[in-house]
């Protein structure tokens, strides 16, 4: 099972730390460890195989390998290999699953994805909504 | 005369019954549900709007296709639209040209660079889980909630006697 290759400049968080809270950076990072938290960067971001993370990433490229819990915003791409495994929901303009990976939650993969989330965000809604046999809201 | 080769093992679309069938054969009967159930593989080329569209096989929604349905089959791969919710035994393949709308339940899930897909993703080995959400016919829907409204007035009448 290929893995995602990382750079010669990134950080990396061990798989024997554990970090809790807000994570800002730039450039690469790689979590093999446990993470809860935030993550805000307009760099990439590999959750590896061993790690544990929880929490929101807000990230230009988000390659996940191991179990993921949480929201992923991204830029510019998402990348689930075979060995991930991730709950929530993902708005990114490319999305790639590898077979063997586990995805469960929303997802709004367009180009325009990140665009006018608000007026945008409500119209998909609606749109799934009406396809999925639920009941539209009431518009006010 | 027929070998177990030239044979194939499906599963109903709607009771999710296990049943073998010959490679050739193109729909049958499921014994479960009784209903007929298509086996065939396809390519939708056209605009389809229909309450189901069910296939046990590989269906292929072309570039000028559009379906507007709910979705079940054994795999899909989508160079049009598809609006409503996809169930597939195996792997759904969304083109750069396609576009998803709906809530996608498969094995597998590949997307290619450009395509759309708005809607609750379940992916992995062994999902979707469990059998499929049964289909409540329209009759008895109809039935269902015309028999709630007497009993709605009724109550309504008890209360205000009881006042």
């Amino acid at each position: 099972m290929p893995s995602i290759p990382g750079s010669s400049s990134e950080t990396v968080l061990g798989a024997d730390a554990t970090f809790k809270g807000e994570l800002s950076y730039e450039g690469a990072m790689r979590i093999e460890g446990k993470f809860d938290g935030k993550i805000t960067s307009k760099g990439r971001l590999v959750v590896g195989k061993t790690a544990h993370v929880s929490g929101e990433l807000t990230v230009a490229h988000a390659g996940l390998e191991g179990q993921f819990k949480g929201n992923v915003v991204a830029s510019e791409r998402v990348e689930l290999t075979g060995s991930a495994q991730v709950t929530g929901d993902i708005r990114s303009p490319r999305l790639v699953v590898a077979e063997g990976a586990t995805l469960v939650g929303n997802v709004v993969i367009s180009p325009e994805a990140l665009k006018g989330e608000a007026t945008r965000g409500s119209t998909e809604r609606e749109q799934i909504l009406a396809h999925s046999g639920a009941p539209a809201p009431a518009r006010r | 005369m027929s070998k177990s080769g030239d044979r194939r093992a499906l599963r109903c679309p709607r009771c999710d019954r296990a049943i073998e069938v010959s490679k050739l054969t193109k729909s049958t009967l499921c014994s479960g549900c009784h209903r007929t159930m298509r086996t065939e593989d396809e390519t939708v080329t056209d605009y389809q709007a229909r309450a189901e569209y069910f296939n046990e096989a590989c269906v292929e929604v072309a570039r000028k296709g559009v379906i507007i349905s709910e979705v079940r089959v054994r795999s899909l791969v989508v160079k049009g639209e598809v609006k409503g919710p996809i169930r597939a035994r195996e792997e759904v393949t969304i083109h750069k040209t396609g576009k998803v709308y709906g809530n996608v339940a498969a094995q597998a899930l590949s997307v290619e660079e450009g395509a759309i897909l708005v809607g609750r993703v379940e992916v992995g080995p062994g999902r979707p889980t469990g059998g499929p959400p049964p289909v409540i016919p329209v009759a008895v829907v109809s039935a269902a909630t015309s028999a709630s409204r007497p009993t709605a007035a009724i109550n309504t009448k008890a209360a205000a006697g009881a006042q």
